[in-house]
């Protein structure tokens, strides 16, 4: 008797489950006329721990939109940088649409006709950084929306550049490997290198255009494998083997390894984004005047470009809350909110009105001057799938044949989506 | 005449048990077999990135799944981690069922102690040992400083997450400090159930303490030994937490078993990942299949 109710208890329970999780991708209340409906949004975490969480900053807009649209609410996911992509995916391979995303947008969810064209739910995309329109366009039509921006640049710590007895800011790889060696030599780290799964395509794409090179040629040819790359990697191997980075590049992250290093005052150089600085101000171990950052070093001197990455708001149509999600994305592009955002995370804005009120802030105004010119990364469906096997191999390459990894990453791109 | 209502009752009889096993098999229908049975659809199946089914793909993703140049690393490492693990945990557990066993003061809290890596989180324990086996500030480097050895190993080999061999092992000792909570308990509960005589008699006939537990404890153990090694095998073979927290299977695939790289492949390829996961299927029931035979046939020699 017990046996069989605990097994009819069983089956209720997964009835129930089976039940609820088909639901759930039905996404909660459709079409919306008059009655309430709730948004899924889904966001990066840009915060450094608790205190500073993307949740806050998007529930602080979603309690102001609420107040003023009582009749819709948001519920808020913030995922932390290293998972977004993959969980974001997996939500919608398993069909449990989000109804915005904000974080990396990728092409192929537009070619799959996942999402919503940027001007049917936003009522003045013209606003919106018209730089990176064509990255957020597939077939000629718009449907990424740049929510926040950031350029790199390399940052190096002046402190120990003195007591290493270097004078001038690195400009070159040769700089860099110089330079480098004197910082071991007190017992730091020279270059703190994160070729992990978190930034691997955006460090080795800072190296590549140092040579030259690239993941793309003008024309939208993949040159993954070109020899500037895999020349490219054999430097940095060497630098490697040297012992003139941290230990084990490869396996170590952008954000908890890398830049933790430096903000703590264990590395000498590394390439940064804005979001670096708050990272030191917290530490605590460098004052403003013991750190500067300057132009990526390349091969034979600095970059006139850099890496330029924007962060963008994408739209799914599955759940079909048009109206909704275009009442939620006007009111959250408010300046107000871009700006609180930039100075909440050092990052920069991605609307022509943000950038304008920015324009004379001594902290972003240098990253804001570079961001026009910088190179961004490819627009194809197959970046995905690209991203993902760079993230997970460029790190092999440095222990293994990088002309061989670079190969296998090429293949996967020439294959297509 | 009066066979009538007898029939009706045998037939209500037969059917009865039906009414008992029928929950039971339904769930197991619907939790167990269905998804392998929409797992291997899956395998044979075009499926997009995002999740959209674009029609057959015959053999194409096993093609492309023995195609992939890791999968022999993957493989080789996936029988080292099953058969280490495994066997180290057997190793450790006999000798702590066997302490346990005895009497001796605060031996209840022993116990109780023991549970604690099998209540614990399996993911949290993972990223216990990552934090304190961090390079710089992790807290067996700093004992290792404080002792004097860190600095003879330099800073490459003390890196332990960061090399995939040393990162390998670290990740074995972690399933194996995970496995041995209920493997101990499981060896514990079998030398319980062996009758106090039987030791008497082998007393009085003068048997050394070696011989008794070669030629009592462990051959009256059997069974408890054939259902642990079993469920530690699949357990360990399926194990996903512990790579994913430590090194998420890289750099590259290069600490990865067969299950973590499933995971890696279904971001991109479902339809592999799923080609996977059917020789994953393919390679528990074989390893089940042969072990229970083996242990009959052995059983059958002995009777």
């Amino acid at each position: 008797m017990r046996r069989s109710l605990i097994g009819a208890v069983a089956i209720a329970a997964a009835a129930a489950l089976t039940v609820s999780g088909c639901s759930s991708s039905g996404g909660g209340n459709k079409g919306g006329s008059g009655g309430n409906v709730t948004l899924k949004l889904v966001v990066a975490d840009y915060g450094t721990g608790p205190s500073n969480t993307s949740s806050k900053y998007w529930q602080g807009i979603v309690d102001d939109f609420h107040k003023a649209n009582p009749d819709i609410s948001v519920k808020v996911t913030a995922i932390n940088w290293n998972d977004f992509d993959t969980q974001v995916q997996t939500m919608v391979q398993n069909k449990q649409y989000p109804d915005i995303t904000e974080g990396d947008y990728f092409p192929n969810y537009a070619q799959e006709g996942l999402l919503y064209k940027a001007s049917d739910v936003f009522s003045n995309p013209s606003n919106l950084l018209s730089e990176f329109t064509k990255l957020d366009s597939y077939n000629g039509t718009q449907y990424g929306m740049p929510f926040t921006t950031s350029s790199r640049t390399l940052f190096y710590n002046k402190k120990l550049f003195q007591q290493a007895g270097i004078s001038s800011p690195p400009q070159s790889w040769t700089d860099i490997q110089n330079d480098a060696a004197k910082v071991k030599a007190l017992g730091k780290i020279g270059f703190d290198l994160p070729l992990g799964s978190e930034e691997g395509q955006a460090e080795a794409l800072l190296w590549f255009l140092g040579n030259g090179g690239g993941f793309q040629d003008s024309n939208g040819k993949w040159v993954i494998n070109s020899s500037q790359n895999v020349q490219t990697l054999q430097f940095l191997k060497q630098l490697v083997a040297a012992g003139d980075t941290e230990p084990n590049p490869g396996t170590k992250n952008r954000t908890a390894d890398s830049w933790t290093d430096f903000a703590n005052g264990k590395a000498a150089m590394t390439n940064g984004s804005p979001a670096l600085i708050p990272m030191i101000q917290k530490a605590g171990v460098l004052q403003a005047s013991d750190w500067a950052s300057v132009p990526i070093a390349g091969k034979n001197g600095p970059l006139s470009t850099t890496l330029a990455v924007c962060d963008n708001v994408a739209a799914f149509n599955k759940n079909g809350h048009q109206a909704q999600i275009k009442k939620f994305l006007d009111f959250a592009y408010q300046d107000k909110y871009q700006l609180q955002f930039d100075k909440e995370y050092d990052l920069l804005p991605a609307t022509n009105s943000g950038v304008q009120a920015l324009s004379s802030d001594p902290v972003f105004a240098p990253f804001l001057k570079a961001l026009p010119s910088g190179v961004q990364y490819p627009n194809d469906p197959v970046w995905a799938n690209v991203k993902a096997q760079i993230q997970h191999t460029i790190g092999t390459a440095i222990t293994g044949d990088p002309q061989k990894v670079l190969d296998a990453i090429q293949q996967t791109a020439e294959k297509g989506a | 005449m009066a066979n009538q209502p007898t029939r009706t009752s045998r037939t209500v009889r037969a059917l009865a048990p039906l009414l008992w096993i029928g929950p039971a098999v339904a769930l197991i229908a619907v939790v167990v077999l269905w998804p392998v049975v929409v797992m291997i659809q899956t395998s044979f199946k075009h499926i997009s990135p995002d999740g959209f089914d674009l029609g057959s793909a015959g053999t194409k993703n096993y093609r492309d799944l023995f195609n992939e140049s890791a999968l022999g690393g993957v493989l080789i490492r996936t029988v080292i981690w099953v058969v280490v693990v495994v066997a180290v945990t057997m190793a450790l557990s006999l000798g702590l069922a066997q302490l346990f066993n005895q009497r001796f003061p605060g031996r209840r809290v022993a116990r109780w102690a023991l549970i604690a890596p099998w209540a614990a989180s399996v993911m949290m324990t993972a990223l216990i040992f990552r934090w304190a086996l961090n390079a710089g500030s992790g807290v067996i480097n700093v004992f290792l400083h404080d002792i004097g050895v860190l600095n003879h190993l330099g800073s490459n080999q003390a890196d332990w997450l960061g090399r995939p061999t040393s990162a390998f092992v670290w990740m074995m000792v972690v399933a194996i400090f995970v496995s041995l909570p209920f493997t101990t308990y499981a060896l514990l509960a079998g030398l319980q159930t062996i009758p106090h005589e039987v030791y008497e008699a082998a007393r009085v006939d003068g048997s050394s303490h070696w011989r008794t537990y070669l030629s009592i404890t462990l051959p009256l153990l059997r069974p408890a030994l054939i259902v642990a090694t079993l469920i530690n095998v699949i357990n360990v073979f399926n194990s996903f937490p512990i790579i994913w927290e430590m090194t998420r299977g890289g750099p590259g695939y290069e600490t990865s078993t067969t299950t973590p790289f499933m995971y890696l492949l279904k971001q991109s390829y479902i339809g592999e990942s799923a080609a996977i996961s059917v020789i994953n299927f393919g390679i528990v029931i074989v390893i089940v299949l042969l072990f229970l035979r083996m242990t009959k046939w052995r059983e059958q020699v002995s009777n």
